[in-house]
């Protein structure tokens, strides 16, 4: 929730959201001409589609999870509700990807919902393990039913996404002279989802929907004495969580132009969970950081040459992630979000703070001799470090 | 009537090795309120550390001393890692185990390969005419039984036993029981809670490295070995109860028959093998409807 005083985190967000989607690449990329991702080879330009596909689920995960405090361990199953959906509708009825992807969030959403039913039952590492029974389950449905699913050969949509990406790529060429090939467009939608996705996030967690999410996480009975509906409101999160989740289904479907079964697998819920952690919980800023830390961390070892003459680089990438998730999670405990508030707002602050005590220490210096040591308290440091993270939790 | 039998059997086998794990899982649980992610990937870890030193060693001198080191490398885990996390909020834990889990996963292939390689069963031992463990099948009249489902029912309710008797009638049982029921007030009666804890780590990881050695005979050795079994033990956990061992036995082997009856009698066209996942998985949705912390689970109170 925002306090006065703080500044506005929208702004931030939607800075770093842009920084991130346009920048993340700079270190890592050793071709530099032209506009990001422009001057992006293929794969580069893959990844930072899929960081903004992450990022939709993450956003949909920690309002779930990080505002109204439901674990969920199944999100890979709405994915792949969205996911099928956008490529049936292509591939065996012809429809346009925008529609396909907004069905499929509609329809994730209804599941969502009717799974936030019983999950009203269920709390803490209970709702997780039932919720992982979805994510299990998911791909052995989607094996079972090769009716509608096509089985386990999965479904390839890329002819038709190809196909109706370049009528958008001949339209803007054509009429605004914007030269850009179809991985790029595609990443450009990408953006666009995710960034109209990140501003429904912020006004969801503002209203008084998202206040009335935050109640229920923080006191279950305390919010039901305030007049909220804690089934209300649960299968509600539910159900939003979900249609983000579809709707990154479908983004997904249009980025990588290829679902099956195995694209849905339990790893992948579980990744989302990491994701919304490793970002900060019940931080918008931190869901998109998570997703970009997903896809940029497991790549480091290989870019950077890890531990240098040992010779075992990109081997060894996801034990290098599997560190690196440990040592966020005892270093920074409240994310990579938490960091960077502590990291932009603490700082101004103690440099205030320690001008001031250095003031107060040398007025007192002149006004009477040497004073003990120790007096001038370190108090006040600690405290405006804890503040944020707090707030928002 | 006798392919009844025998996936009863079959099912009571392979639940013991999801009831074993489970059980791992638990013990963590209840003195940590851990759910340790990588319990699996510990119990392959130290499989596969046993299937090196069995190049060097006979089977009853390795056992030992995988059961040895895989207490070792729990209790490490637990001081090093763990402890650094303790009092975190619940879901950190829980990446910090899938941390450990990337971590155990990613050596292991890198150190061991991802060809699957086959892991004895126990050998077997010849008492006064009567055999013990080892291979080949077992006919008890109206069905036949493999011996290494047997020796897995042995063992799993040899632990089972030998854990009450620890728990129940040994000092360090009981400084145990009291950190799990109550961390505070055990510390102000002079039990070292910090050393339960790596104890509870150690203890469990030995419990798994049994399951993973037990297992691995069955379906090969391979590092994505246990991640199958893994959700099996989860799903056991918390039908059982999540902070109650003899839930987490009976949940494996609820969940070992469920599985294998599934499997076979419901009709193929819609159900059927392929679904017996889905299908035991939402029999434990069910179950946890009407009973929302397992069936053996306490109802914790909360005051307002």
């Amino acid at each position: 929730m925002r306090r006065p005083g703080r500044p506005s985190t929208s702004k931030l967000v939607v800075f770093a959201v842009l920084a991130f989607f346009l920048l993340w690449w700079v270190p890592f990329s050793h071709v530099l001409p032209g506009w990001v991702p422009l001057g992006l080879g293929t794969y580069r330009t893959y990844q930072a589609s899929m960081i903004a596909m992450w990022a939709i689920v993450a956003l949909g995960l920690n309002i779930l999870t990080g505002y109204n405090g439901q674990i969920s361990l199944g999100h890979g199953a709405f994915v792949a509700v969205g996911g099928y959906t956008a490529a049936i509708l292509m591939v065996d009825y012809g429809w346009p990807f925008p529609l396909t992807i907004i069905l499929g969030g509609i329809i994730a959403g209804t599941l969502g919902f009717l799974i936030g039913i019983p999950a009203l039952r269920l709390t803490g590492p209970y709702l997780a393990i039932a919720t992982l029974g979805l994510a299990l389950a998911t791909p052995q449905i989607l094996k079972k039913y090769d009716g509608l699913t096509h089985g386990t050969q999965g479904i390839n949509v890329r002819t038709e996404v190809r196909e109706q990406v370049d009528v958008l790529a001949d339209f803007m060429d054509d009429v605004f002279g914007i030269h850009l090939n179809n991985d790029q467009w595609i990443y450009f939608l990408a953006l666009f989802i995710a960034l109209l996705m990140t501003v429904l996030a912020l006004n969801i967690v503002r209203s008084r929907i998202g206040r009335a999410f935050v109640a229920i996480r923080d006191s279950e009975i305390a919010a039901q004495a305030m007049g909220i509906s804690v089934p209300r409101y649960k299968t509600m999160a539910f159900a939003i969580s979900a249609f983000y989740g579809g709707i990154a289904g479908g983004t997904y479907a249009q980025v990588v132009g290829y679902v099956s079964p195995e694209s849905f697998n339990f790893l992948l819920s579980i990744n989302f969970l990491t994701t919304i952690v490793v970002g900060g919980l019940a931080s918008i800023l931190g869901s998109v950081l998570g997703a970009a830390g997903l896809i940029v961390v497991p790549e480091l070892p290989g870019l950077v040459g890890f531990i240098p003459g040992a010779g075992m680089p990109a081997e060894l990438s996801w034990a290098f992630y599997g560190a690196a998730l440990i040592l966020v999670m005892i270093f920074a405990p409240y994310g990579l979000a938490g960091l960077f508030h502590r990291l932009i707002r603490v700082r101004p602050a103690k440099v205030l703070e320690s001008l001031s005590t250095a003031y107060s220490r040398s007025a007192e210096a002149i006004r009477r001799p040497p004073a003990s040591p120790g007096q001038t308290g370190a108090g006040p440091e600690d405290r405006s470090s804890e503040n944020h993270p707090d707030a928002e939790r | 009537m006798e392919e009844f039998l025998q996936q009863m059997v079959t099912g009571l086998a392979t639940g013991s090795v999801y009831g074993l794990l489970a059980l791992a899982i638990v013990l963590i649980y209840r003195s940590t309120s851990v759910l340790n992610f990588a319990q699996g990937e510990m119990a392959m870890f130290t499989t596969f550390a046993a299937w090196t030193m069995l190049h060097w060693g006979h089977y009853w001198i390795v056992f030992p001393l995988v059961l040895l080191m895989a207490a070792a490398i729990g209790g490490f885990i637990e001081l090093v890692i763990i402890r650094r996390v303790e009092g975190a909020p619940i879901l950190n834990i829980i990446i910090v185990t899938l941390g450990l889990f990337a971590i155990l996963n990613n050596v292991a292939t890198w150190r061991w390969g991802g060809i699957p390689k086959g892991f004895p069963a126990p050998p077997e031992i010849q008492v006064t005419g009567v055999k013990f463990f080892g291979e080949g099948a077992l006919d008890i009249g109206p069905t036949v039984v493999s011996y290494h489902d047997l020796t897995i029912l042995v063992f799993a309710v040899g632990i089972m036993a030998a854990l009450y008797l620890f728990f129940q009638y040994t000092p360090l049982g009981l400084a145990m029981r009291a950190t799990a029921q109550n961390p505070i007030a055990s510390r102000l009666m002079g039990i070292r809670v910090g050393r339960m804890l790596a104890v509870g780590w150690a203890l469990s990881a030995a419990v798994g490295a049994v399951a993973g050695m037990l297992i691995a005979h069955l379906i090969l050795l391979q590092p994505p070995m246990m991640m199958g079994v893994l959700l099996y033990a989860f799903a056991a956990a918390v039908l059982g109860g999540l902070d109650s061992p003899v839930g987490a036995i009976v949940g494996g082997l609820i969940i070992g028959i469920t599985e294998n009856l599934v499997g076979t009698y419901t009709p193929q066209d819609i159900l059927g093998p392929d679904m017996k996942l889905t299908v035991t998985l939402i029999i434990i949705v069910l179950v946890l409807l009407v009973r929302p912390t397992g069936i053996f689970g306490r109802r914790t109170l909360r005051r307002v």
